[in-house]
């Protein structure tokens, strides 16, 4: 190829890199915005002509708390069984991903795959007799089970993750601290955490919106005294009278933000989550 | 001279614990009680909380129990067969095969295809990231809220735009019409799991080196090419790992359709996990609704065990 003046190839292609993410930002945020207006009471007249109403009032999040009287609190047991879930997550699941990363078990890698298969089978697969189970335990409809429950479904998950991360970190600062003579508490808190702090914190976020958007357990194991949002979603939803749109709305965006404040904030966290770090 | 991988704790003056020759770096011996304390905390989670619900469904399907029943009876596989004669378990099973044949495919495409529009750095790339993540943050059943209202007539913008292109009066939801609503169930899904798919992939284009690329670019690589010869092959494990986990995912479809069509029209949109769900707790039908879902099992486990042995084999 002589005289070679074309440009970089990284300059050239920028323009349709840009419109193709502008096209899918469009797609996948529309919905949402759509949602959001609605929320605010931004919605099509429904006569005439399309247009929208306006000006926006912000009525319907007072509207969620009478069409739904526990909303709120429903959104406060959200919240803390999800962080009590992903707090038992993590722990139990970084504990054995260190222990399967760092023992001598031949098919360690193998193990770990095999908890990716766990992870990937649907809750609705044993969710029947796991109900079951926990009403003959006497858990059902209280906070220790449903937050075994949830914290039961995303382990898996973790575990492989948090091989990933761990069997990525070479063992020369845990040698040291060996050496110095570091029980297993010393070592997994003094050295272990710390350097895969981001790490973990990264796969603590995902688990937590799993754990947040979680129907079925709670739907089977609690929901009497115990209602999370999904649960209470359901109910709101297939109540008696038509929903309004304007409250549905409003409702869906105050179940968002909690989500998109928590990824807003740990962003550059995120940055770090890996599935795949196992493959090395 | 093989040695020992060293173990954790005390270890007595002037025996070095040195790196072990067994193949595995970075192992160390573990003594019992340490094993214990790291594996028995996920065993009894893991194991009250999902081993033993699968293994005592699968055990429940070949007797006559159902909660709050006195006397059980050993039926053999009577449960199974009467799932299996089931017209609308075959339905639901056609169904979750065409949605997973169709939904899954599309959540990976569009899903590397976003990884790769965000592959290289640019100003404002990690905001694009979280917004276009928002999707996935949606719970199923708050997508399937959402979308009612927004494919709907009166207030919904598919509505508000054929009005916009001059098509007024409302217009039916395809949720509700024969032949629209597994499209329309798919279209939903799609949306909120291909951020997820973007998400999940990207570290894996990330980390391929510079020069990989810069190389087939120099060799005048088609997009395509490039695609084909750097980017899959680099991120095939995880690719692998990430196809497993929707498909998983897939066949246990219920939130959303519980929601969106609840299995309607018709039995156009049951899924196997609807089907588990209703005979359990709607008709009461314990034992068909622990059978349907041990299908669910299976299914699962018979993935499973091909993701395995793809994974086990060098590529």
């Amino acid at each position: 190829m002589s005289g070679n003046l074309r440009q970089s190839p990284r300059r050239r292609r920028d323009p349709v890199r840009v419109v193709l993410l502008a096209v899918a930002m469009l797609v996948f945020l529309f919905p949402i915005l759509w949602t959001a207006l609605a929320s605010i009471g931004v919605r099509p007249r429904g006569f005439g002509p399309p247009a929208l109403t306006w000006p926006p009032t912000f009525e319907s999040f007072g509207e969620v708390g009478v069409a739904e009287p526990h909303f709120w609190q429903e959104l406060a047991t959200s919240t803390g069984v999800s962080a009590a879930a992903t707090l038992l997550t993590m722990v139990v699941s970084l504990l054995a991903a260190f222990g399967l990363a760092r023992s001598v078990f031949r098919s360690r890698r193998f193990a770990a795959e095999g908890f990716l298969v766990l992870a990937s089978l649907p809750v609705m697969a044993y969710a029947i007799p796991l109900g079951e189970l926990m009403r003959r335990l006497a858990l059902s409809d209280t906070y220790p089970g449903l937050i075994l429950g949830v914290a039961a479904v995303t382990a898996p998950l973790a575990v492989y993750v948090l091989y990933g991360t761990v069997s990525g970190q070479s063992a020369e600062y845990e040698d040291a601290a060996r050496l110095d003579g570091a029980g297993l508490g010393r070592l997994l808190w003094n050295v272990v955490v710390p350097m895969i702090a981001p790490a973990l914190a990264a796969t603590a976020i995902v688990v937590f919106v799993l754990d947040w958007n979680m129907l079925l357990v709670p739907l089977v194991l609690a929901g009497v005294h115990i209602k999370t949002l999904p649960v209470a979603m359901i109910d709101f939803f297939t109540f008696e009278r038509e929903l309004d749109w304007s409250t549905a709305a409003a409702a869906l965006i105050v179940s968002l933000v909690p989500l998109t404040l928590l990824v807003a904030v740990g962003y550059r966290l995120l940055d770090r989550f890996s599935l795949g770090a196992t493959q090395r | 001279m093989r040695q020992a991988p060293p173990t954790i704790g005390y270890t007595p003056p002037g025996s070095r614990p040195t790196r072990s020759v067994c193949g595995c770096a970075n192992a160390v011996r573990l003594t019992t009680p340490q094993r214990l304390a790291l594996f028995g905390p996920l065993a009894i989670v893991v194991g009250i909380g999902l081993v033993a619900p699968v293994v005592l469904g699968f055990l429940a399907t070949f007797t006559s129990f159902s909660p709050g029943l006195t006397s059980v009876r050993f039926t053999g596989l009577a449960n199974f067969a009467a799932v299996l004669r089931d017209r609308e378990f075959l339905t639901a099973t056609r169904n979750i095969a065409v949605f997973v044949i169709v939904a899954v495919p599309l959540e990976l495409t569009i899903g590397f295809g976003l990884a790769y529009l965000l592959r290289r750095p640019f100003r404002g790339r990690a905001i694009v990231r979280v917004l276009l993540l928002i999707p996935w943050l949606v719970s199923p059943i708050a997508s399937g809220v959402m979308w009612h209202f927004l494919l709907g007539p009166g207030q919904g913008m598919l509505d508000f735009f054929l009005a916009v292109l001059g098509i007024h009066g409302d217009v039916p939801s395809p949720l509700s019409q024969h032949g629209l609503a597994m499209a329309a169930l798919i279209a939903v899904e799609v949306w909120r799991v291909a951020p997820l798919v973007a998400f999940l992939l990207l570290p894996g284009l990330t980390a391929i080196a510079t020069d990989l690329w810069e190389q087939t670019t120099i060799d005048g690589a088609s997009l395509f090419e490039r695609i084909r010869v750097v980017a899959l092959p680099a991120i095939r494990p995880l690719g692998l790992a990430v196809t497993l986990l929707l498909i998983g995912a897939a066949l246990g479809t219920f939130d959303t359709v519980l929601i969106l069509t609840g299995g309607g029209p018709g039995t156009e949109t049951v899924t196997p996990a609807l089907y588990s769900y209703s005979a359990a707790f709607q008709v009461s039908n314990w034992p068909i609704g622990a059978a349907s879902a041990w299908l669910i099992v299976i299914a699962v486990l018979m993935i499973g065990a091909v993701y395995l042995s793809l994974t086990r084999k060098p590529s």
